[in-house]
């Protein structure tokens, strides 16, 4: 990292780079002016007044951030009067303990500003407007005008720099000369080379400052170009990528939560091309090394991994995974993931392969919104059968009786949840997002705002929180009752109404004796298998209210839903207390996995055949420290996740510890009683070590 | 045929190249000092109690419908403290084999199945089977062993066998009776005659133990004698103590050793280059 990094990194993390909106006083309209028109107005009298934030340290300027006073960008939705309606009636507010409404992914697709700027864009809504009625005259009207706006914006700040530039010294103003001069001609007209791509895609993120997206395909046309001809070094465009990556740091205000969350502006590299090859480059390597030098918490990056990367890719960017304090690496099947967006989804192939993780880790395509974000309590179902159906099942003679019965409870929850995401979508939808929808080429296209379908290739995944209870609670039914019959139905039955209380030690036999998801068994595997069948079934072919396909997904997010689920569900047959936290995620923990890491992983890679579980899906691998202190063993653990990937396994990401988990198992052996550590030749349930053992491998656990 | 064992430990990265399940066999003829898995020395199937542990429920009494103990694991299952664990189960090569397969997409790249202790060579044509059933079906094969068994045990399993990962604890015969209650002689000379006879790779496998042979001098010793067998691949492995609450639970006085330093390490490291 050099000097001129080093010092924007400190601001950055200073929290001095964030740029603050500058107020605008609100004008009257003209009476007879229609919404479309006003808001578009308002928009871009906002952005011309809109102070940049400058520093003589620059090489990059031209981003603003919206107040809510308008209607800002889609990402954020500040302005957007209906959402934020939506927001106040059901964010974070458990619907029936089934649903809540999520924030949404807005990905911006750079591609077409890239290649014919601002003026092109406008050019093609120019083209399309005398096709278009009303509405979408107007709206396409709106977006002109706000294209314009942000190519004079930019060249008021190239005035603004060129004049700042004067009193630097003369290092910082010939290169604040050549961001003055460049911001005159991007993103105006397509970049020529890389300086400019970047600079472009620098100056729209403030038009929805979500995802870079896949970031080394945009650049590296300009990259190889410049290598090519001599313009550009490897070294000055690690310097420009890592600015790029300070600015996504400090879209974040310093006094929000979020800043040291590494959860925003997911981007991706590598992966499928359009032409069946892998896309991973030397730029992509850049782009991850670039990143991880500097000491920020966003943003963070995911690798797609296909058949065709090599081991050695694989191997390296762990590597970085490994040596990165941050966490900021993560990994996604492109075989698993590609295969469903054009079978399940039924997208072309060069379109399928235009997807990128943001956020948490969702997928999503460019130029799309995520169509769903809602969460649904996947557990509640299971709560119905033993708490109000239990009749029913008690006369259910075997498993398959019983399956038949859950799955009718099971689909009708999903049902709900699936009517309660049309029903946040369609308020959402009554927003114009015109900024935005600037970089949705769909959008440009048919002139219809990305909240209202504008965007094509899009998916809709709601996230299902707790699936791995809701298996494990029917690994118990079929092994412990059915199978083994260590349990009647009528005692599992009277222990979950009695919240366990006297039920002790049926409880302490399920813990301890149930072959968990994870762990894979016969059992296991088969009824997770059967799970996710029963998922496809239910949602393949089903489209949301713009008509995008759906997919299953499993992961949190921010907030608390698994813990708002958990506190209003009974007990479950998994051993779960009533009132207790849900799980999230597709994996295991506290200790139920008991057969180790290529046992979890087959239990995960194997488990969703169909691939409708290619949602935004996480699956977290807490490993002990140990496993990776020498090279032998992180190969071998490089070349198991690979293998993880070939058999299935949608996504990965890793801890080298759980220190929390080491310290609640040391409190309550009794939950954690599967819980494994290792050492080299040696490995043994952390609850049997001794205390001052454990003590130890405490304190030798990194922290998260 | 069965053979009993106190565990299974899927996807490992140390017992042997690559990704392996490594299998711990009940029962061994030797008695080191330092062992780190004392619980695998008897042949039988046995119950721990971790007196430590134990918060006097007496829930183990309530739950045992026996009058002498048969070893049916209720009361272990039920302990709310985890106080007691039966060590140790029977299995067949075909159920051993299920278990092993399990992973079989992992052993690529040199990985497999690792027979371990105890001493997995106690059970020869338990091993030869299993073995067998692994190589049929394309699994890579090690046998992790002292080396203190009838030469013909280790001929039964070569045929079948990739690698073989043999201990050698020290040289001096008096220092090896004096820490494995027996002598080294039968163990060096199997080593001698398996090198000879066997093509696949043999890696020599050295603890380490602070306060036994962590001498120079008996490591040079070792060399010696592995340069006269022209034998190369050799890994030190360091004393640890994470295995001393096992003495406990099974009721034996554990000797004290010392944990060496990563100083000491990389020196005796250097040894061996
Ligand atoms: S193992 Fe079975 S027989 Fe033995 S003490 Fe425990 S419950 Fe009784
Ligand atoms: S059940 Fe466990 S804790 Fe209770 S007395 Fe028996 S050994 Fe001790």
């Amino acid at each position: 990292m050099n000097e001129r990094i080093k010092a924007l990194c400190r601001l950055t993390l200073d929290g001095k780079m964030y740029v603050r909106p500058t107020p605008v006083a609100a004008v009257e309209c003209p009476e007879n002016m229609g919404r479309i028109e006003r808001e578009a107005d308002e928009l871009c009298r906002y952005i011309m007044n809109q102070e940049p934030l400058l520093s003589e340290h620059m090489a990059f300027c031209g981003r603003f951030n919206f107040d809510g006073s308008v209607v800002g960008d889609a990402f954020k939705r500040g302005g957007h009067k209906y959402t934020q309606q939506a927001l106040n009636k059901y964010y974070l507010k458990p619907q029936e303990n089934l649903s809540t409404m999520e924030w949404q992914h807005a990905t911006a697709d750079y591609r077409q500003v890239l290649d014919i700027g601002l003026f092109g864009i406008m050019e093609k809504l120019k083209l399309s407007y005398f096709a278009l009625e009303d509405e979408r005259r107007d709206f396409s009207l709106a977006l002109h005008k706000v294209a314009g706006t942000i190519i004079r914006w930019c060249e008021g700040v190239s005035r603004k720099i060129r004049e700042f530039a004067k009193a630097a010294g003369e290092e910082n103003r010939k290169r604040l000369t050549r961001l003055a001069n460049n911001l005159a001609s991007v993103p105006k007209h397509g970049a020529k080379d890389f300086y400019q791509a970047v600079l472009t895609i620098y100056v729209c993120f403030s038009a929805d400052p979500d995802s870079v997206g896949t970031l080394d395909r945009y650049l590296q046309p300009y990259y190889d170009k410049g290598i090519a001809d001599g313009t550009l070094t490897r070294e000055e465009a690690k310097e420009y990528l890592q600015e790029l990556f300070l600015m996504l740091q400090a879209s974040t205000p310093k006094e929000s939560v979020h800043f040291t969350r590494g959860g925003e502006s997911h981007f991706c590299v590598g992966g499928y091309l359009p032409n069946g090859q892998d896309g991973f480059t030397d730029l992509s390597l850049l782009i991850i090394e670039s990143m991880v030098e500097l000491p920020t918490y966003i943003p963070q990056v995911t690798l797609r991994w296909t058949e065709k990367t090599p081991t050695e890719v694989l191997y390296k960017v762990m590597d970085l995974e490994r040596q990165d304090p941050h966490k900021r690496i993560a990994f996604t099947n492109d075989e698993k993931r590609i295969k469903c967006y054009t079978e399940i989804c039924g997208f072309p192939y060069e379109r399928a392969v235009n997807y990128t993780m943001v956020g948490c880790n969702e997928p999503a395509f460019l130029g799309a919104i995520t169509g769903s974000n809602s969460k649904g309590n996947i557990l509640r179902c299971v709560e119905t059968l033993f708490h109000k159906r239990d009749e029913k099942i008690l006369a259910a003679s075997d498993f398959d009786s019983f399956y038949s019965l859950f799955e009718e409870e099971l689909f009708s929850d999903l049902q709900k949840i699936f009517d309660y995401d049309d029903m946040y979508n369609s308020e959402r939808a009554k927003d114009y997002s015109y900024i935005s929808s600037l970089f949705f080429e769909e959008c440009v296209y048919s002139a219809k705002s990305l909240t209202q379908g504008g965007g094509k290739t899009v998916t809709a995944s709601p996230m299902l929180i707790g699936v791995t209870n809701l298996i494990d609670s029917l690994i118990v039914v079929k092994q412990l009752v059915y199978d083994k019959k260590k349990i009647t139905m009528a005692e599992l039955i009277q222990a979950l109404k009695n919240n366990w209380a006297g039920y002790e030690d049926t409880r302490t036999l399920i813990l301890k004796t149930a072959e968990f998801f994870g762990n894979d068994t016969d059992t296991s595997s088969t009824v997770s298998k059967r799970v996710y069948d029963s998922l496809y079934r239910f949602y393949y072919g089903k489209k949301n209210l713009f008509g995008y396909p759906w997919l299953v997904g499993d992961l949190l997010g921010y907030n608390e839903h698994h813990k708002w689920f958990g506190e209003g569900t009974l007990a479950t047959p998994d051993g779960r207390y009533s009132g207790q936290s849900l799980k999230f995620a597709i994996g295991q923990s506290e200790g139920k996995d008991r057969e180790g890491l290529s046992a979890l992983l087959n239990d995960v890679a194997g488990l969703d055949k169909a691939g409708i579980a290619c949602g935004s899906t996480v699956t977290n691998l807490y490993l002990d420290k140990s496993l990776i202190e020498n090279e032998g063993s992180f190969r071998s653990l490089v070349l198991m996740l690979e293998e993880y990937f070939r058999q299935g396994g949608v996504h990965f990401q890793l801890t080298y510890t759980s220190k929390e988990d080491l310290i609640k198992a040391k409190k309550d052996p009794q939950s954690y009683s599967g819980l494994r550590v290792r050492v080299t030749g040696f490995s043994d349930y952390f609850v049997k070590l001794k205390p001052s053992i454990q003590d130890d491998i405490i304190e030798r656990t990194v922290k998260k | 045929m069965k053979a009993t064992i106190f565990d299974i430990q899927r996807g490992s990265f140390v017992d042997g190249p690559g990704i392996r399940t490594t299998v711990f066999f009940k029962g061994c003829n030797l008695r080191c000092k330092w062992c780190h898995n004392p619980e695998g020395i008897d042949r039988e199937i046995k119950m721990l109690f971790y007196e430590s542990k134990c918060i006097g429920c007496k829930k183990c009494k309530s739950v045992c419908k026996s009058k002498a103990c048969i070893l049916c694991g209720e009361c272990a299952i039920y302990c709310p403290s985890m106080a007691r664990e039966i060590c140790g189960r029977e299995i067949t090569p075909r159920e051993l084999f299920d278990i092993i397969a399990r992973d079989k997409h992992y052993y690529k790249n040199g990985g497999g199945a690792t027979f371990s202790g105890g001493e997995c060579l106690l059970n020869p044509d338990f091993l030869r089977e299993t073995l067998s059933l692994c190589k049929e079906n394309g699994i890579g094969t090690a046998i992790d062993t002292a080396g203190n068994v009838p030469y013909e045990s280790i001929e039964r399993v070569m045929p079948y066998t990739d690698i073989f990962l043999y201990d050698i604890k020290c040289i001096t015969k008096e220092l090896h009776k004096a820490g494995t209650g027996v002598s080294n002689g039968l163990i060096l000379e199997n080593l001698k005659r398996l090198k000879k006879d066997f093509c696949g790779r043999i890696i020599i496998r050295i603890p380490i133990i602070g306060g036994f042979n962590d001498t120079e001098e008996e490591l040079r010793k070792i060399k010696a004698f592995l340069d006269s067998l022209e034998i190369e691949e050799v890994e030190l492995l360091p004393y640890h103590t994470l295995g001393v609450h096992k003495y406990e639970a099974l009721g034996i006085d554990q000797t004290e050793f010392s944990v060496p330093s990563e100083g000491q390490m990389s020196a005796f490291r250097e040894i061996f280059k």
